[in-house]
């Protein structure tokens, strides 16, 4: 099994204020990390430095994603080397129609790989696709980006994004926060779907919940900064039980 | 300055593409409708960048339920300038006008809008509407907004908004994570922005209405 990401001795501030205090983590290829903590405790914070998210600053650490310096890269060349981040709170972009926002990051990914632009005729035709797969409706393609969805069509929106991009490593960012209970299950049948043994996923989650669906290989308990616990799928069910608090580290 | 009559009951509808400065005075008489498109966009090649324009629009309302629609559209770069003056004059009632202005400033182009717009003391129930929206692309581009109401009628309904603000950074970003580079993001965000007024061109002109669009979008939808 290669390693996919491996994230050393990370810290990084936002205004000054250290957020991130030295995170370690390490994940290869097909495997599904959870990762769990208090609210503020800085699992955004982590997703954001991981895309290049220009209002943080990391002050300390490295991350490598395939052996390359990820650190190093500008948000758009890590996205197109695989990285997603479905956003805790996806942006609205009014005037910009969710096709020509997906064909310009599609066609954008495959020109970095050295392959063709999809034709129109293509395109059009995985965009159905995937909406399919999401159950979205038809009139997606023409409205703006997620402006005026509801709080569940952004979060699914945002795994259409991923399925059609093709992640190697994508970041679900509380993304079963503010699902009804149908669109939870096809959300995660949608990430389950897009399982490979190259890829990989960092699932942030308060809730046992999606784990049920979309079963973690490990789950980490992110505090004050750090991960301060790490365990197996049981770790999520003990903290359900017993909070943070109760927490024996 | 050229004087054009729009008789009673009659629509005129035109657009002004790229036009190196305008000086119209209309007249509407009773029940006429007016729509202008001002448009201000050149390509951003070499002899653009120091255009100086100036535009000046002149619209009296002199019959009872006139409509108005004045948009205008300016997009500059390098040392480019643009003014827009509007003057609407409402001399009598029940007539209604709207003006949208939306300028796009990069480098150090400078932009000028003058919205002047006069209500009558006896025009009661006229319905005004004047915004302004600007988007300023460096910290060295500069916009200047200055409204000029003058409101002597009580019975009627006018407002005024004028806002200047950059592109924002977090739709650039979400555009960045998903492989957009910086560059393709603000031209999407500005697009989005001129569209508004563009969408606003009637049937009549529809062809350059949609040429103008797909040179916003890159392809048909
Ligand atoms: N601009 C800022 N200036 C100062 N502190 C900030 C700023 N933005 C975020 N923070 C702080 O960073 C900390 C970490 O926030 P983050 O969003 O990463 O938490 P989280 O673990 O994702 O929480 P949640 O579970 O509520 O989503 C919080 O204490 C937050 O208040
Ligand atoms: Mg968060």
């Amino acid at each position: 099994m290669s390693k996919l990401l491996e994230i050393k001795d990370l810290h990084a501030s936002i205004g000054g204020k250290e957020i991130l205090k030295g995170v370690n983590l390490t994940i290869n290829e097909g495997e599904v990390h959870a990762i769990m903590g208090p609210n503020g405790a800085g699992k955004s914070t982590l997703s954001a430095v991981l895309t290049g998210n220009p209002a943080y600053e990391v002050t300390r650490g490295k991350v490598y994603l395939k052996g390359q310096n990820l650190l190093a890269m500008e948000p758009e060349i890590r996205a197109r080397a695989g990285v997603f981040l479905s956003f805790q709170y996806p942006v609205e972009i009014p005037g910009v129609s969710m096709t020509n926002f997906m064909r310009t990051a599609i066609n954008a990914k495959r020109e970095y790989e050295g392959k063709e632009p999809l034709s129109p005729r293509e395109f059009l035709a995985l965009m159905r696709e995937k909406k399919k797969m999401l159950e979205l409706p038809d009139k997606l393609n023409n409205r703006s980006v997620n402006e005026g969805f509801s709080g569940g069509e952004k979060k699914k929106n945002e795994i259409f994004q991923m399925a059609m991009l093709e992640p190697c490593l994508s970041i679900l960012d509380e993304t079963d926060s503010g699902l009804d209970i149908d669109a939870l299950r096809i959300v995660a049948e949608g990430v389950n779907r897009l399982k490979t043994p190259e890829n990989a996923s960092i699932v942030i989650t308060h809730y046992q919940r999606l784990l049920d669906y979309i079963v973690p290989d490990f789950v980490h308990v992110l505090a004050d900064g750090k991960i301060v616990k790490t365990g197996d799928k049981s770790l999520a069910l003990e903290l359900e039980e017993k909070g943070y608090e109760g927490l024996s580290l | 300055m050229s004087e054009i009559i729009i008789h009673s009951g009659e629509r005129f509808e035109q657009v002004y593409l790229n036009e190196p400065g305008l000086d119209l005075h209309f007249v509407q008489e009773a029940g006429s409708t007016l729509k202008i498109h001002v448009l201000n966009i050149p390509d951003g090649t070499s002899g653009d960048r120091d255009i100086e324009i100036s535009n000046n629009i002149v619209v009296e309302q002199i019959g009872e339920g006139c409509e108005t629609e004045i948009y205008a559209l300016a997009h500059l770069q390098g040392e480019a300038h643009v003014t827009t003056e509007t003057h609407v004059k409402h001399a009598v009632g029940g007539g209604k006008s709207n003006q949208l202005l939306k300028f796009v400033l990069e480098d150090q182009a400078r932009g000028r809008f003058i919205g002047d717009l006069k209500i009558a003391p006896d025009a009661q129930k006229v319905e005004a509407h004047q915004t302004n929206r600007n988007l300023l692309l460096s910290e060295t581009a500069e916009m200047r907004t200055q409204p000029q109401l003058e409101i002597y009628a009580d019975d009627v309904q006018a407002t005024h908004g004028a806002s200047t603000g950059q592109l924002d950074e977090s739709a650039l970003f979400y555009m960045q994570q998903r492989g957009i580079d910086k560059e393709k993001a603000r031209q999407l965000l500005v697009g989005a922005f001129m569209k508004e007024v563009i969408e606003a061109i009637g049937e009549q002109h529809s062809a350059v209405r949609e040429q103008l669009l797909n040179a916003i979008d890159g392809v048909v939808e």
